[in-house]
């Protein structure tokens, strides 16, 4: 610490960076002396005669000699002296068991080769949470990217993206909480501050918005502590990133039920609403399955992702069936009602604990009564809409979804000349979001999308598309063709090299994200997708809440 | 960024490996504009971008920051060569003419320094000749600010501050006015590649016997040559990126068109600039005369200094046309003790020799052959001799050569497709056609904003697949109907790209891409492939000939034929035999 202090009070006027020093030997690849066995040599920062004693990984009168580093706080006592030789292969490093890699640090070549990292750190440069690595190991990085963004930030501008290669590094300055994405994913900058706003409103829904007042009183609060246990809500919001299209789409999905089921959910709810509760919500995993709230009351799917992320992950969700904890607009009480169900109630009141308990108690009491509970599990089983039952025909059906599943050998199923893999015409897959209601409908994955690798991809495909339609200034595009014979990049491995076409519709009413065989033919697939938007009408009541309008704005 | 004040831009040059200590970090710096900008200012844009450089590296060891997005401005980063960086800051106004394309403003960068090195050697060559790296400021100083004279809007300034240069032109130029820099507009244009003329088979033939009587003229030693019909490249036995910086060279500086600047003739690039946006070029703080003497700024105005002799090849009207046809120029000074004009000489990237270059014009046809110094024992007269050669031998063909082209010359809308607005590039080959200026510019605001923003898409998609370092080149195809219901397409497949605006279409996606098709089929495959079969083939097909004509064997002319890319195109030297040698 004392030898750091000298550059890192430089009185002078900034005329030089103000940067804590990276040192350029972060590549050299001379072996030191004092390598410990793991590969991540570690010195004791107190040895004077260290030549790397200047500040965090700063050395041997290298080009970061001259550079001052004005963060104090970059320089704890905790952090320990770093030197970045890595002796040991990539290879080795691939992947390391446990969690959250605690054991890596900004030194560990397996940390930086992770693919997408996540920071949060406040203002004064504390390290609040990093998705991999330990926070206390990561402070001389966490000041880094403190320095970046102060360095910026005192020059009047707000740096937004840094891009080097396949890498992009995305800030987010939410007050005095900073936030930061690097990763090598080829997600467009707009999904991932995207994230990182989800990823604050994470912070937020935990600690709410007084964490600012606790900022503003001390700058160097600690919020590390509050944000204790909470790391398995992250790294499940992390994951959401990369399976859940309301992240990007900024929409709810619905558990698909019949029409009837899903009304006597609602009533059910309908009757709480009446005292006070503001929103009522009735939720199966990630999906509702009703959703009540008062009048003029206002909730954004972003907020409602949120609130089922930290009901989903949280430990005493799975423990006790109950959870109280406050958000921004209002105290959230969170019942379990059974394995998959649980059930939300929003009041403003925070006096309101046992009020909420009574009603959980009546919801309960006749929802178990009801068949909505079995009927949800039914849909758990059933799954939602599936490529090969597209109808070829205005559907008139009454089943599942439509679903009018025909015997492998049956010729009706023969009569689509393209439907080998897939549904008609090489149809994969398809999102539908409707607009007014702030929902969207997935279907189901089905072959040749089998494995998470492969419809992690079509996420990050939709995800791109999504991006590219959405463009802020030019306001969206009306239709989009893709077609890309080697999509996604980022999991080619020798052999998977495979091709895509997406085709996107944006419409007032409602958006079409759909995915064909690269060799579908164009008409065919414009064809399609006008059948799948009738399916979608067609079968509206069931995968959609209507007649509610929770979101009035 | 990083900068507060009202700077619309900033470009600057950095070593890495100079400055280390401290109380030098000003050694670091090879190159500010505007070089008024104090020193602490420009120490901060450096230090930022130093930091970042070393950030990224932590991550991305294999490629280093590349841009800065923020919401006032963009840094655009070019490693031009091993630890020297070039750095250009962009304010991103919010006028009405927004856009900047990162990748556009790095073609920018790239420009400067390829024709740079073409010039002058590398940047490090020249800072390892001399430590102090006053000459090497002096160079890329006067370079880089007639470069940026030659970007600017044609105006009468232009004259009156960069003739032969009194101090005033470290303090005046581009004063109140406005320096352009590629914008949304551009869209449908490619910086760093070619533009090449479409003739006929025949036209081809005679094209490829005068490039041969070019080359002969110099007895056996092995030279280039370019040929240039307007703007348009016609012929050239250069390497592709040789090509590129002598080709970019003519048309700023050599052709007819260039010669009598402000005159209006027809060429691609001017009517591309004066379409193209500007950033006004604010400042007009004098330099103090600490960075005047950093910079060497007071000493490169007469193009000589008391030390040294500093060549500003890309001073404008410099070039005049003599009367034996050769176009002349003082830029590279005199012969000692004469009045003969030195020849101009330039690096070739490709063989890293140094050649003359001379340049002769006829009307709308310029020839550029490029002899290596090291072949001519007596210098200028040795070069004389050659010129002289050239006139006698060539005279008659390049008549012939020129009244052929001119008949074939389909004017300013040769290129132009009704109905359609596009541009073609071959990545391989680096050429690129496009729709005439002046039609793109009918386009609407929101169809070309809507370009831009695919262009940039599909060079992340293509930057990325290369990054990959899979063979399997980006094949891609994206058709989008914007807001405007203007239908906005690119097509990348194998290296060739096309990209297409389409407004008066109808809606739907089939006539869109059929549209394409249809364009692809009649234009896109046609006059590129056959532009390169009839005119690179026959130029570099002398070439390799020549190269390999003692050791040639079918295998090996066919194995040449591949490197340079034209094994597909070998049919047409068998069926036509018209350099084959005897031996095959």
């Amino acid at each position: 610490m004392s030898e750091t202090s000298s550059s890192a009070h430089d009185p002078e006027p900034p005329i030089r960076l103000n940067l804590p020093p990276l040192s350029p030997s972060l590549f050299d690849a001379e072996p030191s002396e004092l390598q410990q066995p793991n590969g991540s040599a570690v010195r004791n920062s107190s040895d004077p005669s260290s030549p790397t004693s200047s500040g965090y990984a700063a050395e041997q009168g290298s080009s970061t000699a001259t550079i001052v580093t004005q963060v104090e706080e970059v320089l704890h006592n905790e952090i320990q002296e770093i030197t970045i030789d890595d002796p040991q292969p990539l290879s080795h490093s691939s992947r390391l068991p446990g969690k959250r890699h605690s054991d890596e640090d900004d030194a560990s070549i397996s940390w930086r080769r992770r693919k997408k990292h996540f920071f949060v750190l406040s203002h004064s440069g504390k390290p609040i949470y990093s998705r991999y690595g330990d926070e206390h190991k990561l402070a001389g990085f966490s000041a880094t990217l403190q320095a970046i963004i102060s360095f910026v930030e005192n020059g009047g501008d707000h740096v937004k993206l840094v891009r080097a290669g396949k890498h992009q590094v995305v800030f987010l300055v939410k007050g005095p909480i900073y936030l930061v994405c690097i990763s090598c994913t080829e997600e467009p900058y707009e999904s991932l501050r995207g994230q990182l706003e989800l990823f604050h409103g994470q912070i937020i829904v935990i600690l709410t918005k007084s964490v600012n007042r606790c900022f503003e009183k001390n700058p160097k609060f600690d919020m590390t502590p509050l944000l204790g246990g909470t790391d398995l809500v992250f790294s499940s919001l992390v994951h959401s990133f990369s399976w859940n299209p309301a992240t990007f789409l900024h929409a709810y999905t619905c558990l698909p039920l019949a029409y009837a089921t899903r009304q006597a959910a609602s009533a059910i709810l309908h009757d709480v609403t009446d005292s006070g509760v503001l929103f009522a919500i009735l939720m199966c995993r990630h999906k509702v399955i009703s959703l009540v709230g008062a009048q003029k009351a206002s909730l954004h799917p972003d907020d409602m992702l949120l609130l089922a992320n930290f009901v989903m992950s949280s430990e005493s969700f799975r423990q006790d069936f109950r959870s109280i904890f406050s958000c921004l607009l209002a105290t959230v009480q969170c019942f379990g009602i059974s394995d998959d169900t649980y059930l939300m109630l929003l009041t403003t009141s925070s006096d309101a604990f046992y009020h909420l308990k009574d009603c959980r108690i009546s919801i309960e009491t006749v929802l178990v009564k009801s068949n909505v509970l079995s009927e949800a599990q039914r849909s758990l089983v059933d799954g939602g809409m599936r490529v090969e039952d597209l109808p070829p025909l205005p559907y008139s059906g009454s089943s599942h979804l439509g679903q009018h599943r025909l015997p492998s050998d049956s010729p009706e199923r023969l009569r689509e000349p393209d439907c080998g893999i897939g549904g008609a015409a090489g149809l994969w897959h398809f999102i539908y979001r409707s607009i007014y209601l702030d929902q969207y409908i997935s279907s189901e994955f089905s072959s040749p999308i089998n494995t998470p690798k492969q419809q992690k991809r079509l996420y990050r495909a939709y995800q791109k598309l999504f991006a590219s339609m959405h463009d802020k200034g030019l306001g969206p595009h009306k239709t989009q063709f893709r077609r890309d014979e080697n999509y996604g990049n980022y999991f080619f491995v020798l052999g998977s090299v495979e091709g895509i076409v997406l085709l996107c519709w944006v419409t007032q009413d409602f958006e079409l994200y759909a995915a064909f065989d690269p060799l579908a033919d164009k008409a065919l697939a414009i064809k399609t997708c006008n059948r799948v938007c009738q399916w979608v009408k067609d079968v509206e009541n069931e995968i959609f809440l209507l007649g509610v309008s929770p979101f009035s704005w | 960024m990083g900068v507060s004040s009202n700077e619309s831009i900033q470009l600057c040059i950095f070593d890495l490996r100079r400055g280390q200590n401290e109380g030098q970090e000003l050694d670091k710096i090879l190159f500010f504009f505007p070089a008024g900008f104090p020193f602490s200012k420009q120490l901060s844009v450096i230090g930022l971008s130093e930091a970042l450089i070393t950030f990224t590296r932590i991550f991305s060891p294999e490629a280093a920051c590349e841009v800065i997005e923020a919401e006032l401005h963009s840094h655009v980063f070019h490693e031009a060569e091993p630890d020297i960086w070039m750095v250009m800051v962009v304010e991103k106004s919010n006028d009405s003419e927004p856009i900047w394309g990162d990748d556009a403003l790095r073609k920018v960068l790239k420009e400067i320094h390829s024709l740079f090195v073409m010039f002058h050697g590398s940047i490090r060559e020249m800072l390892e000749k001399e430590s102090s790296g006053g000459l090497t400021r002096r160079h890329l100083y006067s370079f880089i600010m007639d470069y940026l004279r030659a970007c600017k809007k044609q105006s009468p300034w232009d004259n009156c501050c960069c003739g032969n240069g009194e101090v005033a032109v470290s303090n005046d130029f581009l004063a109140g006015k406005k320096l352009l820099l590629p914008s949304f507009r551009d869209s449908l244009k490619e910086r760093g590649t070619v533009q090449m003329l479409t003739i006929s088979r025949e036209a081809a033939i005679e094209v490829q016997s005068l490039a041969r009587v070019l080359e002969s003229s110099a007895g056996n030693t092995l030279c280039y040559s370019l040929i240039l019909f307007q703007d348009l490249l016609v012929s050239t036995t250069l390497s592709p990126a040789d090509t590129i910086n002598l080709f970019t060279y003519a048309v700023l500086r050599l052709t007819p068109h260039a010669l009598s600047s402000g005159s209006s003739s027809w060429s691609y690039v001017r009517k591309g600039i004066t379409a193209s946006n500007a950033a006004s070029e604010s400042n007009m703080t004098h330099p103090n005369s600490m960075s005047e003497s950093f910079y060497g700024s007071s000493d490169i105005s007469s193009g000589e200094d008391d030390y040294y002799h500093v060549v500003r090849p890309l001073q404008s009207d410099k070039w005049s046309k003599g009367k034996d046809g050769y176009l002349v120029t003082d830029l590279w000074g005199a012969e000692v003790g004469t009045w003969v004009f030195a020849t101009p000489t330039v690096w070739l990237q490709q063989t890293g020799e140094k050649m003359y270059l001379c340049v002769y014009q006829h009307r709308s046809l310029t020839l550029m052959l490029m002899i290596p110094v090291s072949s001519v024992p007596n210098g200028e007269q040795g070069v004389a001799e050659v010129r002289q050669r050239i006139i006698e031998n060539a005279s008659l063909k390049i008549l012939k050569v020129e009244e052929k082209l001119s008949k074939g010359w389909g004017g300013e809308n040769a290129y132009h497709v009704s109905g359609y607005r596009y541009l073609l590039v071959d990545g391989d080959r680096n050429v690129s056609r496009a729709s005439p200026a002046t039609k793109v510019t009918t386009l609407t605001k929101e169809s070309l904003l809507a370009m831009n923003k695919l262009r940039q898409e599909v060079e992340l998609e293509k930057s990325r697949a290369k990054l990959d370092r899979c063979n399997f080149e980006k094949d891609l195809e994206i058709c989008v109907r914007a807001k405007n219901n203007a239908w906005v397409i690119s097509r990348v497949t194998r290296g060739k790209e096309l990209y297409m605006v389409l407004e008066k279409a109808n809606e739907t996606l089939l006539y869109a891409s059929d549209a394409v098709e249809k364009f692809s089929d009649r234009y896109a495959i046609g006059v590129l492939s056959l532009v390169w079969s009839i005119v690179f083939f026959h130029a570099q097909i002398t070439i390799l000939i020549e190269k390999t004509i003692f050791s040639l064997n079918e295998k090996v002319f066919l194995k040449n034929l591949e490197d340079f890319g034209l094994y597909f195109y070998s049919f047409f030297i068998w069926e036509s035999k018209i350099l084959l040698p005897k031996k095959l």
